[in-house]
């Protein structure tokens, strides 16, 4: 991140307030108990299973995550892109200033998506119309957002090339997505999804399909937006480079169910979870590992996800879990809270969802 | 269900347990789940049991009903199914003396006196009317003229008062209309209709003859006897529609599977050899592979047929088999060598080569299976339309050779009587179509099945 | 583009030289040479045939004059009708089965692209459950069957009418293709339907639909921008075959409801094995259908920017 920009409403530390946001007092987004499933051939898949979060203005909320762990039908299933049926939001509520996006797209007749929400997707090879020109796709959001006509449209979405840094904006701006490079594609699905300026902007696995030097340019494009835009930007990803680079607040899914959440620090410094600290031992590092002592090897966590045409009673982790107690195979286990080691902690406060942290087991053993 | 409830022994460790690496579902091979799939597919399911029936039909069928498809039953000709099978004894045919009869005096009614002079039967239906000097035209028609504007067939343009008809009687209901004609032989307004049931008659030298009564057997005039049963009636000739179709479905279902078969597996043959030797060979080989698959092919099945010529006696089916084998492999042939290219550069295959696999096992183990199921989905999809390139050149003349029956070459026969008689059409259409269509979503299942990307969704 | 044009126009020449030599030699190995074979012939169309052909001369001789007349686009004079040539047979004839020909590609790729967009966008519901067993209906009857079938449905419609609604046969007024041509037309539209029906089917999942969802794009505009521009695509591919098999199925057409197409008469000529007339007609057939293969290809190049920039 660079500071050359700071000329904008943005500052560094923290969310950029707005003036709405002062009167509201309120996050932007805020999910409770989110319950997703599938009705497919094989039964009912409990995909998302009582999510709850929150994304302030400016903020970066990273969730993470193995395959199938429901983090992007999270997502999805806000944006409204969860095919339905067989999908079906069966319980929570999900709002953005209060307004209910769960039950309505619209606010004010218009569609918040690709206004106030925008996303980018994992694959940007497939994610773009191959019969339409980069520009016309860009202009498109423009055209049904701000009534722009197609030219202006066209001219504001080559300079939104420009600010994803395409060179050539001009030219690049009539060519098809088959002529590009992926993470040229990657540049042109952000210039899309800032074109209104959204509040949010979600990045479903943004840099997953890209090479990594691609990856880390990709990801200062993102920063830097974030910065002149002040978007809040709510990224997925099972990368915890990418987190720890990007991320202020981070939420750590497993089997449909937010088993930790915290600060980038509380997760990395102080995690709460047996699955988080399996997930960061499980991460290659270029340092010696000094706060596990002398282990330099990557270790993987043990057996495979759960079944979620069934998931486990009690805790969805304990058949993996080296601290499994009699309690996590009989109930689940509530939010227990945690101290924070940020002081000047403005997200989230760091919780997990661990029997470990119950009075009773803190009584018997050391904290793991 | 609270947390306050707990107690020290709930955060005793938990034994581990290794449940965790079992799968909950079982795991299936490739044939075993595309299978499965296809037995879930009810639509799938029933096409195959129409086809397992329609090949019992052609083969099992004739064994059971044994009636011989060439053999013309000259009493039921174009009979429909469920036909009257009744004929009453008679006397044999004695010309009619007409000159003896008086004619009928015209009535208000009636002003040409149109009348049936005796009871109308399959044998002669006898006609009369006034005489008066002008001629008359008689008309035939089957149906009723008020409705069809038409007086039918005409009969004859006659000067004297009465007419017999026995062209080509059937047991139904005619209508025979009787016009005036004026001095300039131009029809007059002056018409009268009858209405005739004709009832069938046989007498009993040929009742004898066609085995209804035995020689000895004592036998009465008028008592009545049931003729020979065609439960689909009969065509145009008299010959039994259900045997034809039997017959008649044993060799469009020949040419339909036999062709289909022969010319994929020449494709595949030539396509894997092709995909195979790769290079200029193969470039070679498909350069002229889409030579043949760009001629029109029915015009050239047509070239085909024309210049093999059907010889006397011979049924044309061969010609119809070789001209399908040599103009429609291209298709498979190209369809194979991109799989065997496609399969050729998978990681499976370069993996399996680097475990030190040989060239057969890599055939036989990677290849073939993963070809198969689309060789299997365009044989099926080929079925129907060698069975439609059959029926449409039977359609025009140049399909089988009559007699040999084909269920084309029967729509072809039954088009020509079906506004009368639309039996003899729409039996070997429904054949025809039922045929098509059982194999069609036979296909459709058979792709749904062995598409692997289905596999696990829905 | 240009470059790839030409390549196709020049190899599509080289075919329409192997289907000639094919129906040259074709015609030359029946038993008999069809030219002396035992048919009556009249002096006068045996003197023509001699002067045209060179009959005394040998084969390749005769193979170099029939190339020549055919690039020079005179396909000779008819074996049965005195001092018909068959070009005029061609001219007269053809455009009756060009209109009807072009009246049921459009109703059929029209029709296609209809309903298979509705079937996939009512997936599963009565819409399509309806829409696809007629599909199946259409694909399942042979041509002929179809059109005897209209023809007997519309001798009963004027006959309850009590006056003739449509024609039941004949050529003429717009009247008499109307029937026809939705006959035609028919079994090609099923084919497109289930073709769209699944290419939309594919195009309704893809990652761009849902970008263009979460871009808030409205319903209708992501239909007609994104899924039917893309869904279309591989129609417009089968096209060309589309157009082969209602050339083809003119035939069967034409002579159910009596219409003086060159199909009819292709047919009739097959009968009584007129041979000049076969051979000019195939040879035309077979031009014919080879360009209008390659024009859809050029189309399709014209449309799909992937193959436009390639080329």
């Amino acid at each position: 991140m660079t500071h050359s920009t700071d000329n904008s409403a943005g500052s560094t530390v923290g969310a950029p307030i707005t003036a709405q946001q002062q009167a509201t007092r309120q996050p932007l987004l805020r999910v409770d108990d989110l319950h997703v499933d599938f009705q497919t051939y094989g039964g009912v898949v409990q995909a998302v299973r009582g999510v709850s979060f929150e994304v302030a203005a400016g903020q970066t909320l990273a969730i993470v995550g193995e395959s199938g762990c429901g983090k992007s039908v999270t997502v999805q299933s806000l944006m409204g892109l969860i095919p339905m049926p067989p999908g079906r939001i069966h319980k929570g509520t999900a709002t953005l200033r209060g307004h209910d996006i769960l039950a309505s797209k619209f606010v004010g007749g218009q569609d918040i998506r690709g206004r106030e929400i925008s996303m980018i997707f994992q694959d940007p090879m497939t994610s773009l119309n191959p019969t339409m020109t980069i520009g016309r796709q860009i202009a498109e959001t423009l055209e049904v957002h701000r009534g722009y006509s197609q030219s202006q449209a066209f001219n504001r979405a080559v300079e939104l090339l420009e600010m994803s840094k395409i060179p050539e904006a001009a030219k690049r701006a009539k060519q098809y997505p088959f002529e590009f490079s992926v993470g040229m594609l990657q540049r042109a699905m952000i210039a899309m999804a800032i074109a209104c300026e959204p509040a949010i902007l979600v990045a479903d696995e943004p840099t997953t399909a890209l090479d990594v030097t691609i990856q880390a340019q990709i990801l200062d494009l993102l920063g830097d937006l974030q910065q002149e835009t002040g978007m809040a930007i709510i990224l997925i990803t099972h990368d915890l480079g990418v987190v720890a680079r990007m991320a202020d607040d981070v939420m750590v899914m497993y089997a449909g169910e937010v088993v930790e959440r915290g600060s980038v620090d509380d997760i990395f410094y102080c995690s709460g979870h047996p699955y988080t600290q399996g997930l960061r031992l499980a991460m290659p590092s270029n340092k010696r590992a000094e706060d596990g002592g002398a282990e330099q090897t990557l270790l993987a966590i043990d057996g495979s996800p759960p079944d979620l045409f069934n998931p486990p009673t009690g805790c969805a982790y304990h058949p993996r879990c080296p601290h499994a107690m009699n309690v996590c195979a009989q109930q689940a286990p509530a939010q227990y809270g945690l101290g924070s080691t940020s002081a000047s902690n403005q997200g989230l406060s760091h919780q997990a969802a661990c029997w470990l942290h119950h009075e009773l087991c803190a009584a018997q053993k050391d904290q793991p | 269900m609270s947390a306050t409830d707990l107690t020290q022994a709930d955060f005793a460790a938990l034994p581990r347990q290794h449940s965790a690496d079992q799968l909950s579902r079982p795991s299936l091979s490739y044939w075993a789940d595309a299978w499965r799939r296809l037995r879930a597919n009810p639509r799938a399911m029933s096409s195959l049991g129409l086809i397992l029936a329609l090949l019992a039909f052609v083969t099992v069928g004739p064994m059971v009903w044994t009636v011989d498809p060439s053999v013309q039953d000259v009493d039921h000709i174009g009979i429909s199914p469920g036909a009257d099978r009744q004929v009453t004894l008679t006397t044999p045919f004695i010309p009619w003396e007409p000159e003896a009869l008086t004619p009928p005096t015209p009535s208000t009614g009636n002003p040409l006196g149109f009348t049936l002079a005796q009871s109308a039967t399959t044998q002669s239906v006898r006609l009369t009317w006034a005489d008066q000097d002008s001629p008359r035209r008689l008309y035939r028609n089957l149906f009723a003229p008020e409705d069809t504007g038409s007086f039918g067939l005409p009969l004859a343009d006659l000067d004297t008062p009465y007419f017999e008809d026995r062209l080509d009687l059937q047991p139904e209901t005619y209508y025979y209309t009787l016009v005036a004609l004026d001095a300039a032989g131009e029809e007059s307004e002056t018409t009268a209709t009858l209405t005739i049931d004709v009832t069938r008659v046989i007498s009993i030298a040929q009742a004898q003859e066609r085995g209804l009564i035995q020689p000895d057997e004592s036998a009465e005039i008028g008592q009545t006897l049931k003729l020979a049963w065609h439960p689909l009636g009969t065509d145009y000739l008299g010959r039994d529609m259900l045997a034809r179709l039997m017959y008649g479905g044993q060799v469009s279902l020949f040419i339909g599977l036999l062709a289909p078969l022969a010319f994929v597996f020449l494709g595949v043959i030539y396509g894997s050899v092709a995909g195979f030797l790769g290079g200029p060979v193969d470039q070679a080989m498909m350069r002229f592979a889409d030579f043949v698959v760009a001629l029109p092919f029915l015009l050239f099945m047509i070239l085909f047929k024309v210049v093999f010529g059907i010889g006397p006696g011979e049924s044309g089916i061969l010609p119809m088999l070789a001209a399908m084998i040599i103009l429609l492999w291209p298709a498979p042939a190209r369809l194979v060598r991109g799989q065997i290219l496609q399969i050729r550069e998978e990681a499976y295959v370069s993996a399996s080569k680097l475990l030190g696999a040989t060239t057969p096992y890599v055939v036989g183990r990677h290849m073939l299976p993963n070809t198969l199921g689309v060789i299997l989905v365009t044989i099926t999809f080929q079925v129907p339309s060698a069975i439609f390139t059959e029926a449409f050149l039977s359609f025009i003349g140049m399909g089988v050779a009559p007699p040999t029956p084909s269920w084309g070459a029967m729509c072809n026969e039954g088009i020509k009587s079906m506004l009368t008689r639309p039996h003899e059409l729409l039996f070997p259409a429904m054949m025809i179509s039922a045929t098509v269509l059982a194999f069609n979503l036979l296909g459709d299942g058979l792709r749904d099945a062995l598409d692997a990307r289905m596999r696990g969704a829905e | 583009m240009l470059k790839y044009a030409a390549k196709r126009i020049v190899l599509g020449l080289i075919t329409v030289w192997f289907i000639a030599s094919a129906t040259f030699f074709g015609m030359h190995a029946v038993p008999g040479d069809p030219l002396t074979g035992d048919k009556a012939l009249t002096p006068k169309i045996r003197a023509n045939l001699e002067a045209k052909y060179g009959l005394d001369k040998p084969l390749a001789t005769q193979y170099w004059i029939y190339l020549g007349n055919i690039a020079q686009g005179d396909f000779g004079i008819s074996y049965t009708q005195e001092n018909r040539r068959v070009n005029d047979i061609i001219r007269e004839h053809f455009p009756v089965s060009a209109t009807l020909g072009i009246l049921a590609i459009v109703f059929a790729g029209v029709g296609g692209v209809l309903w298979g967009a509705l079937t996939a966008l009512y997936r599963n519901r009565w819409p399509d459950v309806a829409i696809m067993f007629l599909v199946i209906l259409g694909i399942s009857v042979p041509s002929f069957v179809m059109a005897a079938i209209s023809q007997w449905s519309l001798v009963n419609l004027n006959q309850t009418a009590g006056g003739t609604v449509l024609p039941i046969g004949g050529w003429g007024s717009v009247w008499h293709m109307v029937t026809p041509a939705l006959v035609l037309g028919l079994s090609t539209m099923a084919y497109l339907t289930r073709l769209m029906r699944s290419s939309m089917l594919e195009v309704v999942n893809t990652d761009y639909v849902r970008t263009a969802r979460a871009k808030g794009v409205p319903a209708t505009q992501i239909f007609s921008r994104h899924q039917l521009r893309n869904a279309i695509l591989p129609v417009i591919t089968v096209l060309g075959p589309a157009i082969a098999g209602i050339t083809t199925g003119g035939f069967v057409v034409e002579i159910v409801f009596a219409i003086p197409g060159l199909g009819r008469y292709f047919v009739q000529a097959i009968q009584q094995l007129d041979y000049t007339v076969i051979m000019g007609t195939t040879v035309f057939y077979g031009a014919f259908l080879v360009f209008m293969v390659i024009l859809v290809d050029l189309i399709y190049g014209l449309i799909d920017p992937r193959v436009r920039v390639d080329q």
